[in-house]
């Protein structure tokens, strides 16, 4: 083929691609994309150009670019490694509770019992609940002088004074995960039901002819074909739980001393309180960042298909 | 009404002439736009700005204000807790605000970012420096310039239960935090309360002055005079202060654990319902305590001079808040002339009287700080329902200014609040708190 005739072949393909319903598809998208340019691309990116620079909201007449220095501040601030501490247990915490109250809870809403709609429908309160009301709920039932718990453990004998829980700092990141499990449950267990229902009866079949007990059958069938549920709950929960701040803002705000002192929250004291935009866009990008990656190694492991 | 499915403006057909006229008038309005924007801008109206407090006096003062002047004036008001990020947001984005209140925590930060200006070049409303409490106009200076006048003032209070301390065997209120101590155990043995002391110590905006309070009382301080960190000192710091508070919630158990997630507000409710013997809180939270409405204690809350430490005093700390202009106003020679008015209609007198701050106290039991309301007949019977007046008047002389208002002072506190509380949870001793509480300070002060 010629030169003349190699371009236009490309040139053939190029109209191809852009014909007249691709560049109709392109006018009526071009809205839509100039709206999403203004509201998320561009904050995006002027963030990490705020990032390089010594932005503080008190101090506007004085911003100078400081390259990587917000970045190099943030890993040598002693609190910051402790808020990485924080969100790791409180991580872990959450996301291993969710996964497992959310198995249990798919697996009865499976089986078929009178009731069945009514509880799933109940079970779906706590997740329609905003985040906001679901804190100041839960800071009236721990709060140590008046809250419900204490008083329920106390007309209960299990205990004898009331006990302070969100100011006790050996407490207070479970008590907040076991917020964040209550309200976190119900979606997890509507997606892994949607997987286990999605299992074909034959399997199960099969496995009784073969004399494999309820047990067996869990761990060689239910399980494993349960894994994209799995590999979705983790990677969703895990971002939530990590990057999660609402609980925290209005239960502990950050409290006891540094006891639920978390990445988010260190991100929300250098930016809103200290008004240090350029180290607060530096902290935000790094938290980006480790949630990228943990979805990333979670996708590549559990969502591996053998 | 739908002509062949077509609503009614569609389906009428446009002229040539009327197509022409619109025309032509759109022309004239897109040329003539930005001369009407002008003269609107010429008349627009001030913008005040407060925190969420006695609104409905404020809004009726204004009208007041509205009324007599002829000046248009718009209110907005957002909660205290929000109050410096709403302002600082406002600043950084220039949305108009003329006048507004500050606290004088945050007045140099503000004056140094050039969003606050002096109000001592008006004259008139310097003369009303004559009636304040000197305290009260040196809180309102920063760097020799005065940036407002009084809104409202007040103390941190020590408050005890009259009942609780008779029931206990006691016949007077602690003089010292020992004896605070020393009664505080006498209460719990008899089972009076299990926590007779109430402290916040909860990360919020009131925890400096408690800590000043205890501070001061302890006979020490946070910065020395050149505004050097002395926090950490062992005879001139905070740290017996600090010393005290880890003793009594880890040592003699007087005060409650949860006193580190314990906010102002909280630990007036937990007075009010009669859980406490002893409080540190705001004097003017004294109308409340005694109001039979909204207290199970109402006339039992007495207030005593401020316990002094070994080497301590009767001190206490002060603060103030006041009416403010911004520099965004004072560009504007006319706008500025206005605001100075409205702020002398708040902050001075308004028709020869001090309405406003006698309406805030009537209303609110939020102090003044101009002296001459201390004579009023209406003033003296209010405190006679609910205080102590000559009790006040003495610890009000002995209230003191926060020594750690500085342009940094937000990011500080943050650290300073959060050390303290590593210490009461018993993770640090106070020395090592104080320690990082001071490094953090000498840092940011290197760093301004």
């Amino acid at each position: 083929m010629s030169t003349f005739d190699a371009t236009a072949g490309r040139s053939g393909a190029a109209k191809r691609r852009f014909g007249y319903e691709e560049r109709s598809a392109l006018l009526f998208l071009l809205p839509v994309m100039t709206v999403l340019m203004a509201v998320a691309v561009f904050p995006i990116l002027y963030s990490l150009y705020l990032s390089f620079f010594d932005v503080k909201l008190t101090r506007p007449n004085r911003t100078p670019f400081v390259w990587f220095d917000n970045y190099i501040d943030v890993f040598e601030t002693p609190l910051f490694w402790t808020s990485v501490l924080r969100t790791v247990s409180f991580t872990v915490i959450s996301v291993a509770a969710v996964t497992v109250i959310a198995l249990l809870v798919s697996l009865l809403l499976n089986e078929k019992f009178r009731g069945r709609r009514l509880l799933s429908t109940v079970l779906l309160i706590p997740w329609a609940i905003p985040y906001v009301a679901d804190a100041l709920m839960w800071k009236w039932i721990y709060d140590s002088g008046y809250g419900a718990l204490n008083g329920l453990l106390h007309q209960l004998g299990f205990i004898d004074k009331y006990v302070v829980w969100l100011g006790d700092q050996n407490k207070t990141i479970w008590l907040i995960a076991n917020a964040f499990v209550w309200k976190e449950v119900p979606l997890a267990a509507i997606l892994l039901l949607v997987t286990l229902k999605a299992i074909p009866e034959d399997l199960y079949q099969a496995a009784k002819v073969d004399g494999a007990t309820v047990w067996r059958r869990f761990i060689h069938i239910t399980l494993p074909s349960m894994r994209p549920g799995f590999m979705l709950v983790l990677v969703y929960e895990t971002m939530v739980a990590i990057r999660h701040f609402d609980l925290f803002f209005v239960l502990t705000e950050g409290g006891p001393g540094d006891a639920s002192h978390t990445l988010s929250w260190h991100i929300y004291v250098e930016t809103f309180r200290s008004l240090s935009f350029g180290a607060g866009a530096a902290m935000s990008y790094i938290l980006a960042l480790i949630t990228f990656a943990l979805a990333y190694f979670i996708i590549r492991t559990v969502g591996r298909v053998n | 009404m739908v002509s062949h499915g077509k609503p009614s403006w569609l389906a009428s057909k446009l002229g040539r002439r009327e197509f022409l006229k619109a025309t032509a008038f759109a022309g004239a309005a897109a040329v003539g736009a930005p001369r009407l924007f002008g003269a609107a801008r010429a008349a627009e109206p001030l913008t005040m700005q407060t925190w969420s407090a006695a609104v409905d006096v404020v809004k009726s003062h204004l009208a007041a204000f509205e009324k007599k002047t002829g000046v248009h004036v718009d209110y907005g008001n957002a909660p205290w807790a929000q109050y410096r990020e709403t302002m600082v947001t406002k600043f950084a984005g220039g949305a108009p605000v003329d006048m507004l209140w500050v606290s004088d925590a945050w007045l140099p930060e503000w004056a140094e970012a050039g969003w606050i200006a002096p109000i001592d070049g008006y004259d008139f409303l310097m003369q009303y420096n004559a009636d304040v409490v000197q305290f009260c106009t040196d809180s309102m200076t920063y760097n020799g310039r005065q940036y407002g006048l009084t809104y409202y003032t007040d103390f941190m209070g020590f408050l005890y239960d009259a009942d609780k301390l008779a029931a206990a065997g006691f016949s007077a209120p602690p003089k010292s935090w020992d004896e605070v101590v020393e009664q505080s155990l006498v209460m719990k043995q008899k089972r009076i309360a299990e926590f007779p002391m109430m402290l916040s110590m909860a990360q919020e905006s009131w925890l400096i002055e408690f800590m000043s309070a205890l501070t001061f009382s302890h006979g020490g301080r946070f910065t020395d005079a050149d505004g050097k960190a002395i926090m950490q000192h062992a005879k001139d710091g905070a740290v017996s202060a600090l010393q005290w508070v880890v003793d009594a919630v880890r040592k003699h158990e007087i005060v409650s654990p949860a006193c580190v997630e314990t906010g102002e507000l909280a630990g007036l409710k937990a007075v009010s319902a009669g859980n406490h013997a002893f409080a540190l809180l705001p004097k003017y939270r004294l109308r409340v305590l005694n109001d039979p409405a909204q207290s199970k204690v109402a006339g039992k809350i007495k207030q005593a001079l401020m316990p002094m430490g070994p080497n301590g005093s009767h001190a206490t700390v002060g603060w103030m808040r006041f009416h403010g202009m911004t520099a965004q106003s004072a560009r504007d020679k006319a706008r500025a002339d206005e605001t100075a008015r409205l702020i002398e209609w708040f902050g001075g007198k308004a028709d020869g009287q001090y309405t406003f701050q006698k309406l805030v106290f009537l209303d609110a039991g939020s102090d003044f700080a101009v002296k001459p309301l201390y004579q009023d007949p209406d003033v003296q019977a209010a405190y006679a329902k609910f205080a102590d007046f000559n009790m006040i008047q003495q610890q009000q002389t002995l209230a003191r200014q926060k020594d750690v208002i500085k342009p940094w002072f937000g990011e500080w506190s943050e650290v300073n609040g959060a050390a303290w509380q590593a210490a009461i949870l018993g993770n640090v001793t106070p020395e090592a708190a104080l320690d990082q509480s001071a490094k953090s300070w000498m840092k940011l002060k290197s760093r301004a």
